[in-house]
């Protein structure tokens, strides 16, 4: 028993110590941010955070940004994916494995590797700095994932279920809309949570697509804030940006972790 | 059926297929601002340009060194939480929420603090080192070393990843073949490398391949903690890539890098599974 509890008092040491760190800086003033383990008088202090809340565009308004890009982009991908998937389950076995394979091939694709491409096609059709049509790319690069966590949701479903609502005369819309949705409901709230954390951390692209420092997501907010001047960071600055930006996910994944691993989870059980 | 499909086949195609096939023409293209952001057909100079480049080679090293040193730590480190947190005690869920964080939170959110944890001389791990009276090892700005820095970020933020899939893997094995186990005489450690390892491999095999491509591909973590140096000794395909785009604006050369780099990553993933089979083939 002494043995696991100093296993878990390790785990959590690795895990948040640098969070710590990061809450404590973000409390420092200047001039004890370069002696961190020395005693000095003026050590605490709020400036880092009333200068990032004071700053214009106010801090808030970044989270809005990304709130709203997570959100939307979360709504198309089940929109999107929910169909998909279904037809997935009711194709031909032959067709519907290749398209699985193709499927998870896009899903690890490194996304990264497409920016220069989806930077262009922004270009072209009048895309950037607008902040619902970025949430486009974030919904497409979440399908494949999507489709596979939801296709694997319709195959648990009892064939018998649909077939008796098929002798009650629905047709596919109807069934999908009584029946068979609300039987997946704990997949689509799983894919939906990793679909929205993916949204919210989204970097490359954001930073490519959106300039005006209005419409900047959390991630570009943080690490604009990391790169205003090359040669002093403002560390206690960034500290408290990272601190209140953090405080938004930290309450998703308290609330839901279950859906969390479960949509974690299901994604190993099928491959 | 099939019309259900489309809208997230049109989807695909948008941004995976379209996106490869206009990376294949412009790589044949110069594209620059030297050539006033206009095509022009240079007959495969930029795939010549890239097999000289000796800066595409070494950024193709450091990808893969920083790919196979972090997913191999993780895997490691991801196995010891799984069977840790497999078990029962007061608080798991707790510490198992605290446990994904890292995970959640986007990269940029700790990128710079590792940066600050690691300044020299004012971050904690250099302040201690000179407490305990040793010499600074200024981990940033030594271009042999500096990589070490990064790894350390990857595997603190996505080893809950591969933790949690792993965790799944253990709940699924049912606990009667542990006690069969032990009535046939075995110890735990036996029952770990014949019993839990194996039954994990499907586990271990999708969270390694979603690990390698995710690694493989790093760009947020490197950008923001070491800006791809000291020297580009920590410098990334995907960033380079990007550089070449954003900062040279030589859009058809970036291209062939991207291009290039995907060639990499499915050759390399090859060679590894030919491997992996050779190494199973030697067991049997």
């Amino acid at each position: 028993m002494k043995r696991l509890h100093f296993y878990i008092i390790i785990l959590l040491t690795w895990s948040m110590l640098p969070f710590i760190w990061q809450l404590y800086t973000s409390f420092c003033s200047q001039e004890a941010l370069i002696s961190p383990l020395r005693t000095i008088d003026n050590r605490w202090t709020l400036d880092n955070y009333l200068r990032i809340i004071n700053a214009d565009p106010p801090f808030w308004k970044y989270l809005l940004n990304s709130l709203v890009v997570g959100t939307s982009a979360t709504l198309i991908t089940l929109i999107i994916s929910i169909p998909a998937a279904y037809s997935l389950t009711r194709l031909k076995s032959a067709f519907a494995k290749s398209m699985q394979l193709l499927l998870l091939a896009a899903a690890l694709f490194p996304y990264v590797l497409l920016f220069l491409a989806l930077l262009e096609l922004a270009r072209n059709l009048n895309l950037g700095n607008n902040l619902l049509a970025l949430s486009i790319p974030y919904s497409a690069l979440s399908t494949p994932l999507a489709v596979l966590l939801l296709s694997s949701a319709f195959r648990d479903i009892p064939k018998d279920l649909e077939e008796a609502a098929i002798l009650d005369g629905l047709n596919t819309w109807q069934r999908l809309k009584w029946v068979l949705i609300p039987l997946i409901t704990p997949s689509s709230a799983s894919t939906a949570i990793l679909v929205f954390v993916f949204s919210w951390n989204e970097y490359p692209i954001a930073l490519t697509w959106i300039s005006r420092s209005e419409l900047i997501t959390l991630p570009v907010a943080i690490s604009r804030i990391a790169g205003s001047s090359v040669y002093s960071v403002p560390y206690g600055t960034y500290a408290a940006a990272s601190v209140l930006g953090s405080i938004p996910l930290l309450l998703i994944v308290l609330i839901f972790q279950k859906q969390i691993i479960s949509g974690l989870t299901q994604g190993a059980i099928k491959g | 059926m099939i019309f259900l499909f489309a809208p997230a086949a049109l989807f695909l195609i948008l941004v995976f297929v379209l996106p490869l096939i206009r990376y294949c023409w412009i790589s044949v293209h110069a594209l620059s601002v030297i050539t006033n952001l206009e095509m022009i057909p240079n007959y495969g100079a930029n795939w010549i340009r890239l097999y000289n480049d000796q800066r595409f080679w070494q950024d193709s090293f450091q990808t893969i060194r920083f790919t196979v040193t972090s997913v191999s730590l993780e895997i490691l480190f991801a196995i010891a939480i799984a069977l840790l947190l497999d078990q029962r005690w007061r608080g798991r869920g707790v510490v198992r929420a605290l446990t994904i964080l890292p995970w959640a939170l986007p990269t940029t959110v700790m990128a710079l603090g590792w940066r600050w944890i690691f300044n020299t001389p004012h971050g904690p791990i250099e302040q201690i080192i000179s407490l305990l009276g040793f010499e600074s090892i200024n981990i940033l700005s030594n271009p042999n070393i500096a990589w070490i820095a990064t790894v350390i970020g990857d595997v603190w933020k996505t080893t809950p990843f591969i933790a949690l899939i792993l965790l799944a893997g253990l709940q699924s094995i049912p606990n009667d073949l542990y006690e069969a186990f032990r009535l046939e005489g075995g110890s735990s450690r036996q029952a770990l490398f014949n019993i839990t390892i194996p039954l994990l491999k499907q586990y271990l095999l999708i969270g390694i391949l979603f690990r390698t491509a995710q690694a493989f591909g790093v760009f947020d973590l490197i950008q923001i903690m070491t800006g791809g140096g000291p020297a580009s000794s920590t410098e990334s395909l995907a960033l380079y890539a990007y550089l070449n785009a954003m900062r040279f604006l030589d859009f058809g050369y970036s291209a062939t890098i991207m291009l290039g780099s995907f060639i990499l990553l499915v050759f390399s993933c090859l060679l590894a599974w030919l491997i992996f089979n050779q190494i199973k083939k030697i067991q049997l």
